[in-house]
């Protein structure tokens, strides 16, 4: 089968100026998109740069954007991406720098922020013997995430990661969760501050994205969502966020339901002038329309007891 | 056709308008909603799982005992308890628990046959749309429309699209638009986050994500945007003009709540959808209405 290559190029030591290389290439059926930029690169242009390494789906070096979704070149069969015609369009992946071609920036991209979660385990206690058991119940819960080979599909597929690169994003995060709780780990409420910082785990959207992504079903916004859970039932230490927990979950505890004024305001914080002077204008023409909710105004639910009940057993087997 | 009505807190509150569209549109439709009035807040993500689940599972409980599947009009609501919903159904060893530490006081237990249901799920699946299409007494034909779901309505698969048929909810909001005879204006982000959970723990990437799907619909051409998920609409409607300022781009773009899109099309004024409660004004698009009528 005849297939077009739409390759994205760039070339520092040229122009540095973005560009597309088209290459049409006889590919046999059942070939993967590796392989044709093997064939492209061995018989049409050995200028063409691009990452692999294992070839065969197990270490994610070679994930590029094929017709726009990241895919891994070396398990993605061309077949699949030319039904609706013989033209793919290869490129890197989206906000990345890119050093040249295909390769972009893996130390931006992910390393960096694997490294700002402290990503080594300082075990509980070590035996005379210098080794640290545990059973293997008690690691049946992070064996799936240990089996993150980082190829750095999840943070592909991130929703926050476009709007802001700062952002740890999950892999680096689902990282954090695996030493969190590691049930070796001797201070795992450590481990979870170190992510409660800005652009850790409050910046995280939990849209479930990175699961649908995540070709080893890790499921990092569950572990996210996990870690959120933990720092909550331990005291939240980002400010602001804990502002608005606090308040939601005294809402919900008090009344059965949310007072959403009561929110608004409580999360800026009732001393803060200038985040309130914020909520002014939207919250006057909000107001105005009879839309915005009087704070403190609140009615309780019918059964607003009961639910308070289960809010402080749930609070008390937590401890 | 009834369901166990969970309107959710925001329908009231933060979005008072949508709560008595929905209930208007359910009433022309013939389809009976049974409020429950005595259950809690989902947690909508904000609760960890160990508070929300037996919340989840008491309001679960309670629509067992009307022998009713809960329809719900929120993305938020819909997922979260679609989510426990799905612990509860398939682990019964945790359902079991649950129901002795928190349900058996009040008398309750949570069999695991209940079945959430947003109203979009409802309309497709169980009320069909060749009788939807026999009420339409206003094709929106000349309205151009982009779809905005809301994270909670499309993930995760296990909760919301647990089968292939099922798989099409990803599209509902799309085919909607062309039933009610409007045109779509797409956009890429659609199925993606509106920025309203992150709005306290970073305001700035929030608005980002309302500027970028508000903007790019604009650019699109839509008239407006639709969304069955009233926290979309809180951020996308009441921080648009947050998020214009931060870009230092106009955007000005309405956004719709389903029931109101459907109640438009089923014949109901703009003022009987309440679209006069909305932050960014829906002028243009009450009087593009009216013409039609």
């Amino acid at each position: 089968m005849q297939v077009t290559f739409k390759v994205y190029r760039k070339d520092p030591e040229k122009d540095g100026k973005p560009g597309r290389s088209n290459y049409t290439v006889d590919v046999p059926d059942g070939a993967t998109v590796l392989e044709s930029l093997f064939k492209i690169r061995d018989e049409m242009d050995p200028s063409l740069a691009f990452r692999c390494s294992c070839l065969r789906g197990h270490c994610g070096d070679c994930m590029v954007r094929v017709n726009g979704s990241s895919r891994l070149t070396c398990t993605a069969k061309v077949s699949a991406y030319t039904q609706k015609g013989p033209e793919i369009s290869l490129d890197p992946l989206r906000n990345v720098p890119v050093i040249k071609d295909l390769v972009f920036d893996w130390d931006a991209f992910m390393w960096n922020k694997i490294k700002e979660v402290k990503p080594w385990l300082e075990a509980e206690e070590t035996s005379a013997n210098g080794e640290n058991s545990v059973s293997d119940a008690a690691m049946q819960d992070i064996r799936k995430v240990m089996s993150c080979f980082y190829c750095g599909m999840c943070d592909e597929g991130c929703t926050v990661l476009p709007v802001d690169f700062n952002f740890l994003g999950p892999a680096a995060l689902t990282k954090a969760y695996r030493l969190a709780f590691d049930p070796r780990n001797k201070d795992s409420r450590e481990q979870v501050k170190i992510v409660e910082k800005p652009k850790g785990i409050w910046d995280c959207v939990h849209c479930y994205e990175a699961d649908e992504h995540c070709p080893r079903g890790i499921e990092p916004t569950k572990r996210i969502v996990a870690l959120r859970d933990r720092a909550f039932n331990s005291g939240i230490t980002h400010e602001a966020v804990a502002r608005h927990h606090e308040s939601f979950a005294a809402s919900v505890k008090e009344s059965g339901w949310l007072d959403e004024g009561r929110l608004a305001v409580e999360s800026e914080g009732l001393t803060n002038v200038k985040g309130l002077m914020k909520l002014l204008p939207t919250a006057a023409k909000a107001l105005s329309r009879g839309k915005a909710p009087i704070p403190y105004m609140h009615s309780k639910r019918p059964d607003a007891d009961k639910i308070k009940k289960i809010f402080e057993k749930a609070e008390q087997e937590e401890k | 056709m009834k369901y166990a009505f969970y309107p959710g807190c925001v329908s009231r509150g933060g979005c008072p308008e949508l709560y008595p569209s929905a209930v208007k549109v359910a009433d022309k439709l013939g389809i009976e909603l049974d409020e429950l009035k005595s259950v809690g807040c989902t947690g909508a993500g904000v609760l960890p799982q160990n508070i929300s689940d037996p919340i989840n599972a008491r309001t679960f409980a309670k629509a067992e005992q009307l022998g009713l599947p809960i329809m719900t009009i929120c993305s938020t609501c819909t997922g979260v308890m679609a989510q426990a919903n799905y612990r509860l159904k398939e682990d019964p060893n945790y359902r079991d628990t649950i129901n002795r530490q928190y349900l058996a006081d009040e008398g309750l237990e949570y069999k695991g046959t209940t079945e959430v249901k947003h109203l979009l799920w409802v309309l497709f699946e169980d009320y069909g749309i060749e009788r939807l299409q026999s009420l339409i007494q206003r094709p929106l034909k000349g309205l151009k429309v982009s779809p905005f779901y809301g994270c909670y309505l499309r993930r995760p698969p296990e909760a919301i699209t647990p089968t292939k048929e099922l798989n099409r909810r990803k599209a509902y909001l799309d085919e909607l638009i062309g039933i009610l005879g409007a045109e779509m204006a797409d956009i890429s982000g659609k199925g993606k986050c509106c920025g309203f959970p992150i709005l306290s723990a970073n305001e700035e990437n929030s608005l980002a994500m309302v500027a970028k799907h508000t903007g790019e619909s604009k650019e699109n051409g839509a008239d407006f945007m639709v969304t069955p998920c009233p926290l979309c609409h809180l951020n996308l409607d009441g921080n648009q003009a947050r998020a214009e300022a931060q870009t230092g781009k106009e955007i000005d773009l309405p956004i719709l709540h389903l029931p109101q899109f459907v109640g438009l099309a089923l014949g109901f004024d703009s003022s009987e959808m309440n679209l006069k409660r909305h932050i960014v004004s829906t002028t243009n698009v009450e009087s593009k209405v009216s013409m039609m009528s």
